[in-house]
């Protein structure tokens, strides 16, 4: 029997709206779980997926891209890859597998409101697909690094991370639940598939996959190859979302949405990736710098994303592009001096070759950056390790959850960005961060910050093994150098030589 | 006399760091306090300077012999802690 093609059907087939006669619209497609914007449904039937896929299709796809992923796998278990790679490069999985794995599962929840709730019936097709897409990369992204577990115990962490109250993690759930946990199924399609999707997920998973490639772990490589191409094909759930507001005159409440969306990602990529593209993975094997690599894929490609789409770009654009040079280098130094409180080890990467490089890409940076590691520098070639390490709390801001930092040096540019409100003084790290908080104050007052539950006494003993044990930081979990040190040998050779002449 | 938490935002290093004191506190000890966290760990000692403090966006500092609960500071206040060369 002849099987009529999927484009003489599949417009007919996904026709699935209906006028509901035993209940209102508003009872079938609820506004707080819709965010129909006042639109009725017929505005949303416009709606066109410029990606068609049936779930045929689909299943034919995947099964073949799995496969080829899986395989990789099974081939490469015995190469002891993870046994021989340069513990700067596990750190990089490590750090991925915790933040990236359960937010995926967590995805597929917000997949699914907009499968159930969305008014747009091409967008309910779409995302049904997008939700398997979720659900698959939890457990790909579960099951791949469940190999380390026995030799790594930091590998747990790909399961564990997201229940914790680690900071970052803390970072990561309060962007999450901000985009999609707690967001009307339109909103979701803007903030979390066009704003965090197509705008973000390119860096860490072409990004790193170039990279991983680049360190023989083939298996990465493939694994976050094959993730990606499904995100870029429900990332496009959005755009046409965007499109039917404009044209309806909610452009303004869109923009807003891509806006918040776009800097709490933003931030998220500065701590995640930045220190991973720029420090931890091994010199010789960096494409191109964290900077070059969001210019060409945030700054040249999302941009023309934004006003193909009729939006504008984000009001604080000039603020990110500047950030661009500076933010992830203080994200590295926090997160490296604040070692303990992480669940990888971070990689210093300040080597004299490392620097150079650095300074190449990002001039200026020994006279900003370098000063600061200088200090730290001559402590570890000391052995003066009291003094590598922290004895208070970084302040983190009560938007994005992050320290609140700046350059450093001969450039010091930290600044608090405080807001009261409702009596209570809040700290933010950004202009941008507090205007994001200040375009919904309620939906963020209640929050308490790692620092907030701190000075509550949520945290005992109030020291850094009362923190840790408050961040589920066990010991043989927590983060200490990478390389333990070896890198400070050569600049004690250095000393060495410089005391011989 | 009671913990203080102010946020410390000292010249030179590159993060805000939660610093405890007491309300009784002078500036100069205010800004002892918090050089525990940055000097010798990030930032270099200034031999001969000495700390001097200050509400952020402002550019006077506060006086050295002000106690905290005399200048004013709400908890978690971010101050300034800035290297000052002594005066000849």
């Amino acid at each position: 029997m002849a099987v009529l093609n999927r484009m003489d059907w599949y417009d007919l087939a996904r026709t699935t709206n209906w006028t509901p006669t035993y209940v209102t619209e508003d009872e079938l497609f609820p506004p707080l779980m819709s965010g129909a914007f006042g639109l009725p449904q017929d505005a949303w039937e416009k709606y066109d997926e410029p990606y068609k896929q049936t779930y045929p299709e689909y299943v034919k796809v995947q099964r073949d891209k799995d496969a080829g992923a899986y395989s990789v796998k099974a081939a490469l278990e015995r190469s002891r890859i993870f046994e021989n790679a340069d513990p700067g490069w596990k750190s990089v999985m490590k750090a991925h597998y915790g933040a990236i794995a359960r937010g995926e599962y967590a995805a597929a929840s917000a997949e699914a409101r907009m499968m159930r709730f969305s008014k747009a019936p091409g967008m309910r097709n779409m995302s049904t697909l997008g939700c398997l897409d979720e659900i698959r990369h939890g457990q790909m992204q579960l099951y791949f690094p469940h190999e380390h577990v026995s030799k790594d115990r930091q590998m747990d962490w790909a399961f564990k991370a997201y229940d914790t109250n680690e900071w970052g993690m803390i970072a990561a759930r309060h962007f999450f639940d901000d985009i999609m946990m707690t967001r009307d199924a339109i909103s979701v399609s803007i903030m979390l598939t066009f704003s965090f999707e197509t705008g973000f997920t390119n860096m860490q998973f072409l990004g790193l996959a170039a990279d991983a490639a680049e360190a023989g772990d083939h298996t990465f490589a493939n694994l976050i190859s094959s993730i990606q191409t499904d995100e870029s094909r429900h990332a496009q759930i959005g755009g046409p979302a965007l499109k039917v507001l404009i044209e309806n005159g909610q452009k303004a409440e869109a923009q807003k949405r891509v806006d918040i969306a776009v800097w709490g990602a933003w931030k998220l990529f500065s701590v995640l990736t930045g220190p991973i593209m720029d420090y931890y993975t091994p010199l010789e094997h960096r494409k191109q710098s964290f900077k070059e690599f969001m210019e060409e894929w945030i700054v040249a490609q999302f941009e023309r994303a934004l006003t193909d789409m009729g939006l504008d770009l984000p009001w604080y654009w000039d603020i990110f592009l500047k950030d661009l040079s500076e933010t992830h280098h203080g994200m590295h130094m926090g997160s490296y001096f604040w070692r303990p409180t992480v669940w990888w080890n971070p990689a210093a990467g300040v080597t004299p070759d490392e620097r150079a490089w650095l300074e190449e890409k990002y001039p200026g940076w020994n006279d900003t950056w370098g000063q600061c590691w200088d200090v730290i520098i001559d402590n570890v070639v000391d052995g003066n390790m009291a003094m590598a390490y922290p004895e208070t709390l970084p302040y983190v801001c009560n938007m994005c959850q992050l320290p609140i930092l700046g350059t450093p040096g001969k450039g010091w540019n930290v600044k608090d960005y405080p807001l009261e409100y409702n009596g209570r003084l809040y700290h933010f790290g950004s202009e941008v961060d507090r205007w994001c908080f200040e375009q919904e104050p309620e939906r963020y007052a209640g929050h308490l910050s790692i620092v907030d539950r701190f000075l509550a006494g949520m945290i005992q003993p109030m020291d850094l093994g009362g923190a840790l044990n408050y961040m589920n930081l066990a010991p043989g979990e927590c983060g200490d150098d990478a390389h333990n040190y070896a890198w400070a040998e050569v600049y004690r050779a250095l000393r060495a030589e410089k005391k011989a002449s | 006399m009671a913990l203080f938490p102010i946020t410390s935002n000292f010249e030179g290093d590159f993060v805000l760091q939660l610093v405890a004191v007491d309300s009784e506190c002078t500036m100069d000890e205010v800004a002892a306090a918090a050089a525990v966290h940055s000097v010798g760990r990030r930032v270099r000692a200034r031999p001969g300077q000495i700390m001097r403090v200050r509400r952020q966006g402002s550019e006077d500092f506060l006086p050295r012999s002000m106690r905290v609960s005399e200048s004013g500071l709400k908890p978690t206040e971010t101050v300034e802690i800035i290297w000052e060369a002594p005066k000849h």
